[in-house]
Order: structure tokens, then sequence, then C-alpha cells
């Protein structure tokens, strides 16, 4: 083996022509974070960044099963995103953007 | 003794059994006149009196005494003994009557019978007085005592009786007035004097009891014979000036000599001591003086000894003398005196010198942890007033300087936490033995720790998360898993110190990422415990984000199961290649933020990227993923001449051996082009490659550092016992680099901190001058900062209109609502 090996490397040398890989991946550890995918990183209703819990839900310290707490984005046709809490208590009382003043209707929902 | 008692009382309990009324029995006899009508009190008062001269004359006298008393019931006539065997005969023989007449003429005493009877008594006195024997028994002796009591003669006898004792005690001056006279012999002779005045007064009071008993009783002005005698000794002996001094000043000298260390005559100490108290002078005549004495003798000790010893010696004698002192209040002085006279020795000896001692000596003692010293100097301290607040004072002081120096210095933030941990120990086992768990010092001992770990700001915090950090990673084997425990346990005590507890927070949770991306972390129990530690102590809010950091990495475990199902579903070539790919799903906000670097990946790495972003993006919507290539790392297959091997290296070292494959030649700014991985960090990267322990490449030229026309070749000769081998990235700058960016965002947190504690304030005071709203700051913030910070802060607010300032005085500030 070691030998057929060295015999590669050799011939690689020589016919600069790459037969075999001196290095091969294995194994790849990587680290990527995740966020909201948003424009802007603060909830317009409760100034808190939209990557952590809204006011409401740190001072109850509500927990889903995973210890994660349970407050995720809400994004509207409009595109501006919010606290779901938040916006759902907004709605409410006026059902548009506060940013935007357009209808508002959910486009999608974090999770 | 009882059984003379008990042959004595036998007679008169017979004389009262056979006679039946007591009225008609009249006795020619004078002597025992007085004593029928109540005949039990007079056998018993004779008893009582017997006991008190056996008692109170020393055995040699007895035996004279006794054949005094044998004489008595034999020989005396009184007759007793004949009536009751007549009563006794009388009864059963017949029916006569018998029948007894009272006197016809009332019986007279003889004339001179006063004149007589004292001239006896008179007679016995001097005897005694002059130690010879009595020519008359005893008991004769108390009762003419007792007929003259009865016979009102009383007043007379006392008067008699106190002439007599003074006239003896004024003749006894003279032998104590000689001109010189050694004062050993000078003390002797006035115990003597006083010992023999006490035997002659008991044996007087013993035969002349009848008169204490009946006389002095009865008339509450008059005092009894023995203080009589009492008052006539002081009065004539005593307080004679010379022979007061005298025996005052033979005494001290006495106690000084035996304070220096000779043995003296404590018996004689005890006696005359004895005899002042009784004379009731010891106070005004010894007291007084022995304290001067006292005072005198121990300030000038005092203060050589504090010249002379090192402090251990020196509490050590202080106590030896407090002992001795002790002992003396044992053995001869008066207990009276006990409190003044060991507080003149705690004055003079310890309330002195406590703060020259303390100076002197107190950090030498903390220093050597001398323990039973320790424990002497607080027992010590604990006697004087204001002793152990000063002994707080200065134990509080020496930590604070002692742990300044441990705090202080940047050449020792090595061993810091370590010497701390040892420092804190070894001041607490000082408290809990030596000063007896007293609170005051143990909360004294609290606040030193947290003054002088503060002096020192961020450096302590950051070093304790680093500690903590090596002893949570894996691979320190050094301990058990209670150790840990308890070593987690004394940290957290420093910690509770530290105010600027976000830096902990900061650099704490750098290291907690490291240690659970890179999967270093020795125990996940351990880990818990820590966190649930910080968690006591700070609060679910402190610890939120790290609990985040936890979940994040189950949640991770999931995900990657998920993934490799969904990996093996796909129908392309990705799932034939062999790549195992395991990401870390980390949510922003709860890791420490990186550098983003952007880099570029081979095509199959990319492709693995793509794959796996439209897998997760697919289960989560409205998320976005930012890759983290400093943070990746992965194994390598590598073929070398020598045999192929298995390479640990960081995403960064894989890229740039990857480039290798298609050429074994390259230049550093060809590296850098293909990888795109920023100058630095590829510098590095090279460095750890071809100038580390494990040289897989070859730098030309040969060298440490990586240069800019530098050259690469692949090392197709390496070797290694190894099959797996970590080829270490070059952290030491980046270290110092990490640390400064962590630092700065400790700070940039502090500054939202600094901003909503004066909101709060202003909101509250609607108006505050500049200075008390700085004081209100620090009383609200946890964290050390400058007042320049503060500043920067109230522009920064004014700027934003939360405040403004007042018009009419610039040092004001109004809140704007």
């Amino acid at each position: 083996m070691a030998e057929s090996v060295q015999d590669n490397v050799e011939r690689g040398d020589g016919d600069n022509v790459k037969t075999e890989n001196f290095f091969t991946l294995k194994k790849w550890n990587a680290v990527a974070m995740w966020s909201w995918d948003v424009e802007c990183d603060t909830c317009a209703i409760c100034r808190v960044q939209v990557m952590d819990a809204c006011l409401r839900c740190q001072a109850e310290s509500k927990k889903d099963f995973y210890g994660k707490q349970d407050c995720v984005v809400v994004w509207g046709e409009c595109n501006h995103s919010f606290h779901y809490c938040c916006m759902s208590l907004w709605v409410k009382q006026n059902n548009r953007c506060p940013l935007c003043q357009q209808e508002w209707s959910i486009q999608r929902m974090g999770k | 003794m009882s059984r003379i008692g008990r042959t004595q009382l036998l007679p008169t309990a017979q004389v009262k059994r056979s006679v039946p009324t007591d009225s008609v029995v009249n006795f020619n006899h004078s002597a025992k006149r007085a004593r029928h009508p109540n005949g039990t009190t007079g056998s018993s008062a004779t008893a009582g009196q017997l006991e008190e001269i056996e008692n109170m004359t020393d055995s040699a006298a007895n035996t004279q005494k006794r054949a005094n008393f044998s004489a008595l019931t034999v020989a005396s006539p009184n007759g007793v003994n004949k009536i009751s065997a007549n009563a006794t005969n009388a009864k059963p023989g017949s029916a006569k009557k018998l029948i007894i007449k009272n006197f016809k003429n009332k019986p007279k005493l003889p004339d001179n019978y006063q004149e007589r009877t004292w001239e006896k008594l008179r007679e016995a006195v001097v005897a005694i007085q002059t130690s010879k024997s009595i020519r008359y028994s005893l008991e004769e002796l108390y009762q003419a005592v007792e007929n003259m009591c009865n016979h009102k003669m009383a007043s007379t006898l006392y008067a008699n009786l106190t002439e007599l004792t003074e006239s003896h005690v004024k003749a006894n001056i003279e032998q104590f007035l000689a001109e010189s006279m050694d004062r050993h012999i000078f003390l002797k002779k006035m115990n003597e004097c006083w010992q023999s005045h006490c035997r002659q007064m008991i044996m007087i009071r013993s035969i002349f009891l009848y008169l204490d008993r009946t006389y002095v009783l009865q008339n509450p002005s008059i005092s009894s014979i023995w203080d009589m005698g009492l008052h006539l000794f002081r009065l004539h002996i005593v307080l004679n000036n010379l022979v007061q001094t005298r025996s005052v000043e033979g005494l001290l000298m006495l106690i000084e000599k035996e304070r220096q260390g000779d043995t003296v005559d404590r018996t004689l100490l005890k006696s005359l001591l004895r005899m002042l108290s009784d004379l009731q002078i010891y106070q005004e005549a010894f007291e007084a003086k022995f304290l001067v004495a006292t005072e005198r003798l121990y300030a000038a000790e005092g203060q050589r000894l504090m010249n002379e010893h090192d402090v251990p010696e020196y509490l050590a004698h202080v106590d030896k003398r407090l002992q001795e002192e002790n002992e003396r209040l044992l053995h001869y002085l008066d207990t009276s005196t006990k409190w003044s006279l060991i507080h003149t020795v705690e004055k003079q000896l310890l309330s002195e010198h406590i703060t020259s001692l303390l100076q002197k000596g107190l950090s030498g003692l903390l220093d050597e942890n001398r323990t039973s010293d320790l424990s002497l100097l607080y027992n010590l301290y604990s006697r004087v007033k204001n002793g152990l607040i000063e002994l707080c004072l200065n134990f509080n002081s020496y930590i604070k300087k002692k742990g300044r120096t441990i705090v202080i210095d940047p050449e020792k933030d090595k061993t810091m936490v370590q010497e701390l941990l040892d420092f804190k120990d070894k001041m607490d086992n000082i408290v809990n033995t030596c000063f007896h768990r007293n609170e005051k010092f143990g909360n004294s001992l609290k606040e030193a720790f947290e003054a002088f770990i503060n002096q020192r700001a961020n450096k302590p915090a950051e070093l304790i998360a680093k500690f903590v950090d090596c002893k949570l990673r894996a691979g320190n084997k050094e301990a058990t898993e209670e150790e840990l425990e308890r070593l987690l346990d004394k940290i957290m005590v420093l910690f509770r110190f530290i105010h600027g507890k976000d830096v902990f927070e900061a650099f704490y949770k750098k290291d907690l990422a490291k240690r659970l991306l890179v999967g270093k972390s020795a125990s996940v129990d351990a880990e818990k415990s820590m966190l649930s530690k910080l968690k006591q102590e700070c609060g679910g809010g402190f610890t939120s984000k790290l609990e985040g950091m936890f979940k994040d990495m189950e949640l991770s475990k999931d995900i990657n199961i998920a993934f490799k199902q969904y990996a093996g579903n796909l129908q392309n070539e990705f799932s034939a290649s062999n790549l195992d790919l395991t990401v870390s799903i980390l949510t922003m906000g709860y890791w420490p933020t990186y550098p983003v670097l952007e880099v570029t990946l081979p095509a199959e790495m990319v492709q693995y990227q793509d794959v796996f972003n439209k897998f997760y993006l697919g289960k989560h919507s409205g998320r976005k993923l930012q890759w983290q290539p400093t943070l990746g790392h992965c194994v390598l297959k590598a073929w070398f001449n020598q045999g192929n091997k298995e390479l640990q290296v960081s995403l960064f070292q894989a890229l740039v051996l990857i480039l290798f494959n298609d050429t074994d030649n390259l230049s550093l700014e060809d590296i850098k082009a293909a990888t795109n991985i920023e100058d630095g960090e590829l510098r590095r990267t090279l460095q750890s490659l071809a100038c580390g322990k494990a040289r897989v490449l070859q730098k030309n030229p040969r060298g440490r550092d990586v240069a800019d026309n530098d050259r690469f070749v692949f090392n197709a000769e390496f070797t290694n016992k190894l099959f797996r081998i970590k080829i270490n990235q070059i952290q030491m700058k980046e270290t110092n680099e990490e640390q400064k960016a962590t630092e700065e965002r400790v700070y940039q947190d502090r500054q939202y901190q600094i901003d909503a504690a004066i909101v709060r304030i202003m909101k509250m005071r609607k108006t505050l001058t500049h200075n008390l709203l700085i004081s209100e700051l620090y009383n609200q913030l946890k964290f050390p900062v400058k007042p320049a910070d503060l500043k920067k802060r109230i522009e920064s607010l004014i700027d934003r209109d939360y405040m403004e300032r007042d018009k009419d005085n610039a040092n004001q500030y109004n809140y704007v609502a």
C-alpha cells in the first residue's frame, strides 16, 4: 500500500498529472449561525432585537420544550417583520403595519 | 469530740426527764440556777461551745482541755446525779410524795461576788494572752460569765474585758516600732502577732460566749467580742503609720520578688492579706498601692519587652503574666482585687500596645500561618476594649494589601486565580480556627476580598473565567468529579466578589463556546453544575444565553441526524461522495460574535454547503444561515511516502492543504489568492503547517516566520509515529485580539446599561444636578465606570433628546418626556 502510494506520488511529480490526491477531506465539522432573515433587526413595536424574545416574553420567561423562548418572528406582506407576540396584540387595535400603514396580512412566520 | 459531747449531754437530759415541773425545783447551787428554767438550751449551748473550743484550739492544747472536762464531770458538785437517782428510786418503792418547797429566804449573792468572779476571769484572760495555762476549768469560767450576765453585770463585764484586751493589744505595738528591721522578719513578726491575737480572741470569745450571745446581741451599738478585738488590733497596731507602711511595703516587696521569678512564702502573704481584709483596710491601705506598683512594673515591662521580643514571644509572655496574676489571686490576693488587677495588667501589657503590636507582628503571623499564635492573639485581644476591633481592622488591611499584590501585578496573571483561592482558604482557616468564627471577622474578610479584587478592573474576572475553562476542559485529569465540584464552589466564592460580572460572562461564554464547538468539554455534568451555580448567583437572565448554547448543541445533533437521512435520499453524485459533514447550528445572539471571513471553498465543499442550506432553510423558514469558517475544523486523509495519516486540522489549514492536491509548490500570494483567507490568519495557518511540530509542508526559505515571498511545498517525506495527528493552530496573537474584542463588547453592553440607568433616574427625578446624577449612577451600576464615560453617555442622551441641559443652570439636567 505504502509503495503504491509512493509510485503514484512520483508519477504525479514527474508527469504533472494528478492521479491521486495527497489530501482528501474525510470529515467536516462546520459551524453556522442562524438568525431571522429580516431587514431590520429590531422589532418596531417593543424595540427589542428580533433575535431576542420580546419584552413581554422576557418578563414572563416563557420557554418551550427546548428551553428556547417561544417568541418567533412574523413577516407581513409589506415585508416588515415583528415579534409574533407583539404583532398579534397590535392587530387587535389596528390592523395595519405600524411601519407602513398597509393593511396587515401575514406573509410568513418564522419557525 | 462528739463522744465527749454526748457524755456531757446525758446527765442534763436525765434531769429534764426526771423532774416533772421546772418551777418547783430550786437549786441551792448558784451555778445550776441559770441553766434550769430552760435546761435543753443550756445544755446544747454547752455542747456548742465545746465544739467551738475543740475546733479552734490546736491539738497541742487538746489533751489538757480534755482533762479539764473529765475533771468537771467527776468533781462538779452540782448534785444532778443524786437528784435523778432519788427520783427514779422513789417511783417503784412506795407511794411517798416528794414535796419540794421554796426557800424561805431568797438566796443572795455573796457581796464581793462580782469582784471575785471578774478577778477569776481576768486571770484566765491574762493567762490566755500570755500563753500560760489557765487555772480554772473552761466550763467554770463559762458559767462564771453566764452568771454575771444573768445578774445584770454584763455591761461592766464587757467594759472590763474591752479594757483588758486594749491594754494587751497596746502593749504589742512596741515590737513593731524598732528602728530598722528586716522587712521579712517584720512581716513574720506581724503575722505571728496577728495569728496569736486571733487565737487568743477565739479562746476569749469562747469563754465569754454567753456575753456575746446575750448582752451584745441585745445592744446593737455594741460590737461582738471578736469585732471588738479586731477593732482594737486595727486601731492600735495596724493604723499606726509606721507599722502600716512597713507591712504594706513588705508585702509589695514580696509580691514584686515573686513577679521577678523568686519563690516566696505564699502562706505568709496570704495570712497577712487576710489580716488586712479582716481589718477592713485591705482596700485603702493595700490595694491602691498594690495596683500602682503593678501598673508601674508592667508599664516598664511592656515598653521593654515590646522592643526586645518579637510579637509571638511577647504574646506568650503576656499570657504567662496573666496566668501568674490569676494564680496570685487564687493563692493570696483578695478576690475583690481581681477585676482591677487583671485590668491593670491587660492595660499595661496589651491596651497600650494594641496598634504597635499589630503593626509589628500581625502580617508576619498571617504570612507564616501561625495559627496557635494567632489564636493566642485573638484570645488576648478579646480581653481588652477595642482589641478585637483593632485586630479586625488590621486583619482587613492585611488582606487588602496582600490581595492587592496578588491581583495587581500583570506578571503574576498566570497564577493569580490559584493564589487567590489559596489565600482565601488560608484566611478562612484562620478565621475559623483562630478567630472563633467571629462573624465580624468573616464579614471583614469578605469586604476586604471584594475591595482588593476589584482594584484591578476586569482582569481578575477574565482570569477567573479562564481558570474555570481550564478546569472544565477535557484532558484536565488532575481532579475527580467531587474535587472539581468543590473547586467550582470555591471559584464561585471569588466570583461573588467581582463587580464586573459581565466581563466574566463574556469570557466564560467565549470559552464555553470553544469547549462546545470543539467537543472539548470534560464533563457535561460539570458544565451543567457550573451553569446552575451561576444561575443561583446571578439569576436566570445571566445564564439564559449560556443555557441557550447548550440547547443549540443538542438541537444540532438532531438536525445532523435528519440531514444524514435527507442526504442519503438525494439521488445524485453528492451521495456517492464520502465526506462526512456535521454542522453546528448556533443561534445568533446566544453565542459570542465571531468575525465573518469570506473564504473560497473547494467546489465539493460549496456543494455540500448548498445542500445543507437548502435542507435547513426548508425546515426553518424565515431564517438565514451565516457560515463561520473560522470555527470549522476537518479531518483530512493524507498520503505520505511513509504511509497514510489522518490529520486533524482547522478549516483554514484544510483549505491550504487541499490546494497542494493540484500543485506541490505554491507561494504565499498563490495561496492567498486561491483561498481568500485574511492575510494574518493565513500566515499563522502556514506557520502552523510548515514551522510547527508536525511539518506537512516545507517552507522555502526555512525560518520561523512567514515572509512575503516564501514558497511552500508538500512534504512527502513527513513521518510521525502516530496515525492521527492534530496540527495545532497558532493562537498567540489571536488571543490578544480576541481578548480586546471581548472587552470591547463588554464595554458596548455597558453603554446600554448606563443609558438605561440614566434614563431611569431622570424619569424618576425629572431634574437633577450633574453631581447628584453621577452619584446615583454609581449606586445603581454594578460595574466600574469612569466619570468621563458617564459624561459621554449623558451627552449622547442629550443629543437623542432623552434629556436636556437646564437653560439657566448648565449643571442641571431636565428629563424630556
